[in-house]
């Protein structure tokens, strides 16, 4: 029955995993229990074995099982009726994941992002809120250019490490004629993004391509669909030092490779703007999210780096106030390359 | 800060306040000072709605994700609860109806709008005055079936009672 579950909850291999202990029933179902009743029991024990965010977890456990996505969003009906034991049983069950730090969006096999629901599987990076913000950004700046790129059926994006496909499926479903061309090295986050382009019928503009960046001439792969007009990543920024202080919840079920940045969290970021001037049309951007440390550090390294011909445009702060955001804007002509070809996807394949 | 619409607030928030404040009742200000407020915004969603009174960022206080920590990669937080309090009138708005923390945080200026803007103009809002109107839609549409089932009642009664006389000639046959 336990495999039955986590097939059920969508778990593929066990690395990221812990073991799962037989459970112990928390409460006696002899008595049928109303919804906030049993928010505060997931509560108060979530409490004792210190778990974090007690409260939220526990409500969104149980808003989940009754077929809300939120708590507040409950039909206020629910409220007082009793839950019937299938479903003191399954929250029973999610709850036992969160007692094993398992991030609630894993558990619920499910999150929302841009107002898209995502599948979610580990160790497929989550999408965190900040890149949310990212996203509104690309659009705002899409919207205010010419007329004309929208005109010809574009942009071209292309999304530099798109695990679950967050970015690149927001990004598609509020520009109707945009395409996307996005990469991942990790199969597990190729399978991820396929399958949310499937859900949400979006499979036709994305192109969803393995390949890691950092390798050598990666780039001479995306030539063929190239050159675009934006490049979108929310690259592994952790500095690595940082990596043993994250949470158990990251540290236990998310991939590492998606998080951990290298020394000064600039590994990716940097091969991101080596390529870039390969790709990028004329006046081409490049929008990233990072570590409040980095415009800082970006800004030198483009600096040092004048043969790329890239300016650091402008840096935005996150809604808690820190420097987060980088837009980035090739400044050269690129040459024997036509700057208004417009590529036109092949529908995707589902990939392996 | 652009005025095209309600949901396009400034990326930078003049005050994040990440301490917890006490709630208070919104006491009525004894002259309705609205000097710094902009120019009426078009409420989303509402075309013929007259607009409602504008929020001024700079009068909002935003309470959001408590011990946050690092944020971005670093930290994978799901409590999105966006507190919003309007300085000036008090009023507090709560909002976790979404996962999204940027939801949350537009639901929560609407919401805000919508009460602050009741709060200046009382009876006169527009939105009391949707409200009035979609109460009286209501009532009338809720006449009008009460006056259908009683015409439909008034028939079956003349039918059954011409059914019942076979041979009585009846003055209204229908």
């Amino acid at each position: 029955m336990l495999r039955a579950l986590l097939s059920g909850l969508g778990w593929r291999g066990g690395i990221w995993g812990c073991t799962f202990t037989s459970w112990r029933p928390h409460l006696p179902l002899a008595r049928l229990l109303n919804v906030t009743e049993l928010v505060n029991h997931w509560t108060a024990v979530f409490e004792k074995r210190g778990i974090p965010e007690a409260r939220e977890s526990s409500e969104y456990i149980v808003a989940h099982v009754l077929g809300a996505k939120t708590f507040q969003s409950l039909r206020p009906e629910l409220w007082t009726q009793p839950l019937t034991p299938w479903q003191l049983q399954y929250i029973q069950e999610l709850s036992s994941y969160r007692l094993q730090r398992m991030p609630v969006q894993y558990i619920l096999g499910e999150w929302d992002f841009q107002g898209l629901s995502l599948k979610m599987v580990p160790p497929v990076f989550i999408p965190r809120w900040e890149t949310e913000e990212l996203v509104e950004w690309v659009l705002e700046e899409v919207t205010q250019r010419s007329r004309v790129v929208r005109a010809q059926g574009g942009p071209l994006i292309l999304e530099v490490g798109c695990g679950s496909g967050a970015i690149s499926l927001s990004l598609l479903s509020k520009l109707p004629q945009s395409q996307v061309i996005a990469v991942d090295k990790g199969e597990a986050a190729i399978c991820l993004a396929n399958e949310n382009a499937h859900r949400l019928q979006l499979q036709d503009r994305i192109r969803i391509i393995p390949l890691d960046v950092t390798l050598e001439d990666s780039w001479a792969h995306l030539l063929p669909w190239g050159p675009v007009d934006l490049i979108v990543s929310n690259p592994p920024y952790v500095f690595h030092r940082d990596m043993e202080q994250l949470a158990p919840e990251i540290l236990s079920y998310e991939d590492p490779v998606a998080l951990d940045g290298g020394e000064e969290g600039m590994d990716i970021i940097s091969h991101i703007l080596a390529l870039a001037p390969r790709l990028l049309k004329d006046s081409g951007s490049i929008f990233l999210e990072v570590d409040p440390r980095h415009p800082e550090l970006v800004g030198s390294w483009l600096q040092s780096r004048p043969d790329l011909f890239l300016n650091l445009v402008t840096v935005r702060r996150d809604f808690c106030g820190r420097p987060r955001f980088l837009h980035i804007q090739r400044s050269r002509p690129q040459r024997g390359c036509p700057a208004d070809a417009w590529p036109v996807l092949q529908p995707a394949r589902v990939a392996g | 800060m652009s005025t095209s619409g309600l949901f396009r607030f400034p990326a930078r928030l003049a005050r994040v306040c990440m301490v917890p404040w006490g709630l208070r009742f919104p006491e009525k200000p004894a002259l309705l000072s609205l000097g710094t407020v902009v120019t009426p915004v078009q409420v989303a969603g509402k075309k013929d709605h007259p607009a409602l009174l504008s929020l001024d960022e700079r009068e909002l206080e935003e309470q959001f994700v408590k011990g946050h920590g690092p944020g971005g990669q670093a930290t994978n937080k799901t409590s999105n609860c966006v507190v919003l309090r309007h300085v000036p009138s008090g009023i507090v708005v709560k909002c976790h109806q979404t996962r999204s923390v940027d939801q949350n945080r537009k639901l929560a200026r609407r919401i805000l709008q919508e009460k602050v803007d009741v709060f200046y103009n009382g009876e006169n809002s527009p939105v009391c005055k949707e409200r009035r109107e979609a109460e009286k839609r209501k009532q009338e549409r809720k006449k009008r079936a009460k006056e259908t089932l009683e015409k439909k009642k008034l028939l079956r009664e003349q039918w059954e009672s011409s059914r019942t006389a076979p041979g009585e000639r009846t003055a209204d046959s229908d």
